[in-house]
């Protein structure tokens, strides 16, 4: 039961004839009667509520930053015309804030046996998956005084996928692995390099790739070539503790980081070589493993929509041991953490031998601009704290990255924005240099 | 996909409905059957009590019977308005509870019985009344009631002899005239006072001689006949708290005949238009509370700024007016940075030996002590040298970066 504007107007303008023609108990009953009785029926007219059909189509996934459009079908299977108001209710992040009432609500009006189709149109602000909540019906009746009011549940979700904005630097990354694969042979043998072809030596070569076996063969100095190889492993581990949960300009570093993830599979399935990915706090949240090449991106992405980052340190002797089961091979494990002090010093850096001695290993992490904004703070004796407790902090960050290259570890720290493309890059002159 | 609708629907039918509201009807009316049938049961002490219509051991229709058969009539009046008509010079007035009266009503009640040839009774007046229904009257501590000898020489208590008496002791000052009996530990629990110049009042100290359960004892109906029997008529005064008089004459602000009398000016029609909009705002409240459909809760993501820990430190320096470790800080980045563009290796770029020269031959004025003094100097010893520090360190960055 839900009453309307209308009734309290009229019940207001009663109080005209109330005041002015019958002062008395009378008077108040002579117009409050006929209004209560109106209500009634208007509220016995109004077409049912629980006998309603509902049907859901539309869309169940979406990029964070599009709209996703859901339909609504509402069958009348009544006697009697519905005229109502649909609230169609989602959780609050599905629209950005403020949007919720109008994009929620609708005005339907059904013909008795007949069906019509609303649609809400979501603008989801966050990653992860939008459950539709329930169906509210405001069924009026045909005097507009009185309402029947229920509520249906329609089970559907929405997939909300990361946004991979990152993928406008797709084509520059993939033009310049065309480059490295087009030069088909490169003078320095790393690992990693397959034996590609015998050449004459030109002046320039370096000496050290002359192949005297060959040169005592031909007539002329002959050079081995090598060129990079195809087929290689990488896994990619996210960190998904308290570190990552920390906001960079409004996005959790663990955005970032899936962003930087989603090039890198995307460089690396066109490159050949065979992604796998991997996401631990202190127990595995997300895995994908042994995809074909054309599916590990998909995949990939819809692992990644619903991973939040846990506030627990995260347990980095069980993350190498997961890296290692999950990397038999020899591989580049691509580990997407902090470069805060405690944790790696603590977590990381007594494990790493353990993972350095088979495997490549690569740490990426996001950087902070205010960090570097609060060193450049001039002018009182606050703004100097700040600038120092910045400086402290940039410092800290670099001492822990040299300790960590000792190991033999790349270690790429760069700002949300530039992070994918860095990662990309390095990956790209790790298989230049063939040291995967 | 389709769904049929009762899948669907998340309202009650009203089978449901019936099934889920029957228990609480159920109990309900248990507790209203059990309430009524417990208020039958027992029905307290004080029902009926000194009502000459009641036949409760503390009714007195014992009483009003008797003085009935003596050709008195008795006449039970509830408001102070029908006790002032209804006593005169030929009646006698029975007031039952005098501490339940008010002030003003108490002032009512003086000025009719100061009238001419009244008689009036009152029945246990505590310290509440005293004051204005008996002045020079003063009440000492209660004493419990039993049987008790007149001791005096009013002829009503000397015919009746012994009676149930207690209650209210009470004490006059030298200056009233006044007959005192039934002495209860020496002070008097029946007091007979001039209360105008022809009129008379009595004191009881309690009204055990009233009571159904105690008039056949001692001297009881004796005296309470000869008290209460003495004129024609009677007006037995029960006071109620429906009594409209009870809420007049109060001090504090407007009274309600003020009230009357400003509602009395306002014109009929006004007041019920605004009952009706009083009704048309409840029925705006209805249509404005009725929310269409419940608020859908989300579990949020915690917001941590990643830089919470560095302002976290920065705030703690400040706290402890740490300069010594924000200069530190700040000429070791100097430092670092200096050495590569100076030509130093970075591992020496803290030890002065090699970094000073290194600097000063960069430098167009190489002040040797003032340049030692700020990459390597003691820590400065105010906020405002700290800041100037902070300045001096980037422009010598400067200079070494243009030079």
């Amino acid at each position: 039961m839900a009453l309307t504007g209308r009734t309290a107007l009229l019940a207001a303008i009663g109080s005209l004839p109330v005041g002015i023609l019958a002062p008395s108990w009378t008077g108040m009953l002579a117009i409050n009667a006929p209004l209560s009785l109106a209500i009634l029926c208007d509220y016995a007219l109004a077409a049912p509520v629980r006998t309603l059909q509902f049907a859901r189509s539309g869309d169940t996934t979406v990029r964070l930053g599009d709209s996703a459009q859901v339909q609504l079908t509402v069958t009348n299977r009544s006697r009697r015309r519905l005229r109502a108001q649909i609230r169609d209710a989602w959780p609050p992040s599905s629209w950005p804030s403020g949007a919720e009432q109008g994009a929620s609500r609708h005005k339907i009006d059904v013909p008795a046996g007949e069906r019509r189709r609303v649609t809400t149109v979501l603008r989801p602000t966050r990653r992860g998956d939008r459950p539709a909540e329930r169906i509210t019906v405001r069924s009026f009746g045909p005097l507009g005084l009185a309402a029947r009011q229920g509520s249906h549940r329609v089970p559907w979700t929405v997939r909300v996928l990361p946004p991979f904005t990152s993928r406008k630097h797709l084509p520059s990354r993939l033009a310049r692995l065309r480059e490295l694969d087009g030069r088909t042979s490169v003078l320095t043998r790393g690992q990693g390099t397959e034996f590609d072809s015998l050449r004459e030596y030109v002046p320039g070569d370096d000496t050290r790739s002359i192949d005297w076996r060959a040169t005592a063969r031909h007539s002329s100095v002959a050079v081995r070539t090598w060129r990079p190889e195809r087929d290689r492993h990488i896994l990619i581990v996210l960190d998904t503790g308290r570190t990552s949960a920390g906001r960079v300009g409004d996005v959790p570093r663990l955005d970032a980081a899936l962003d930087a993830a989603l090039l890198l599979t995307a460089l690396a399935t066109r490159a050949g070589d065979r992604v796998d990915l991997l996401a631990y706090d202190r127990r595995i949240r997300a895995r994908v493993q042994g995809r074909a090449a054309g599916d590990v991106l998909p995949a990939m992405v819809n692992a990644l929509a619903t991973l939040e980052p846990e506030l627990v340190e995260t347990d980095a002797r069980g993350l190498s041991a997961a890296a290692l089961a999950g990397a038999p091979r020899r591989s580049l494990i691509v580990l997407l953490s902090g470069l805060e002090a405690a944790p790696i010093e603590e977590g990381l850096l007594p494990v790493l031998p353990q993972l350095t001695q088979r495997h490549t290993v690569l740490l990426a992490s996001v950087a902070d601009p205010h960090a570097e904004q609060m060193t450049k703070a001039r002018g009182s004796a606050q703004a100097v704290y700040e600038a120092a407790a910045g400086t402290q902090a940039q410092a800290q960050r670099r001492q822990v990255s040299e300790q960590l290259q000792r190991h033999g570890v790349t270690v790429v720290d760069a700002i949300p924005e530039e992070l994918a493309p860095a990662l990309a890059d390095a990956y790209l002159a790790l298989k230049a240099a063939g040291r995967l | 996909m389709t769904a049929t609708a009762t899948a669907t629907s998340l309202s009650r039918d009203p089978r449901q409905i019936w099934r889920r509201a029957r228990g609480i009807l159920l109990a309900l009316a248990l507790l209203v059957i059990a309430g009524i049938a417990m208020a039958l049961v027992r029905t307290g002490d004080q029902h009926g009590r000194l009502d000459p219509r009641s036949v409760d051991p503390n009714g007195s229709r014992a009483v009003a019977q008797l003085l009935q058969d003596r050709g008195v009539s008795v006449r039970v009046v509830t408001t102070l308005d029908e006790a002032t008509t209804a006593s005169g010079p030929d009646s006698t007035l029975l007031v039952t509870a005098p501490n339940m009266l008010t002030g003003h009503q108490q002032a009512v009640l003086r000025a009719t019985m100061e009238r001419q040839g009244s008689r009036t009774v009152l029945l246990a007046p505590g310290p509440p009344s005293t004051d204005i229904l008996a002045p020079g009257v003063t009440t000492d501590s209660p004493a419990s009631v039993r049987a008790l000898a007149p001791q005096c020489s009013l002829p009503e208590a000397r015919r009746a002899g012994t009676v149930d008496l207690g209650g209210e002791r009470y004490r006059t000052l030298a200056a009233t005239t006044s007959q005192a009996c039934y002495p209860s530990d020496g002070l008097p629990t029946l007091l007979r006072l001039k209360s105008g110049a022809d009129s008379d009042v009595t004191l009881l100290g309690s009204a055990d001689i009233l009571f159904n359960q105690r008039l056949a004892q001692q001297g009881n109906a004796s005296l309470a006949l000869q008290l209460l029997g003495s004129r024609n008529h009677l007006v037995w005064y029960l006071p109620s708290l429906t009594d409209p008089s009870a809420t007049e004459g109060e001090d504090s602000g407007e009274g309600i005949e003020s009230e009357e009398d400003f509602f009395g000016l306002i014109p009929s029609g006004w007041l019920w238009a605004t009952l009706q909009l009083a009704v048309a705002a409840l029925l705006a409240a209805i249509w404005r509370a009725r929310r269409l459909g419940p608020l859908v809760t989300e579990r949020l993501p915690v917001a941590i700024r990643a830089s919470e820990a560095t302002e976290g430190r920065s705030r703690l320096y400040h706290r402890s007016n740490a300069r010594d470790r924000a200069a530190t800080v700040l000429r070791s980045a100097t430092r670092t940075r200096l050495a590569p563009l100076v030509g130093i290796p970075a591992t020496e770029a803290h030890s002065p030996e090699s970094l000073l020269p290194a600097v000063s031959a960069r430098l167009t004025d190489g002040d040797g002590t003032r340049l030692r003094d700020l990459l390597f100097g003691p820590a400065p010893a105010d906020d405002a040298a700290l800041i100037l520090l902070a300045d001096q360190l980037d422009a010598l960055e400067r200079e070494v970066r243009t030079s």
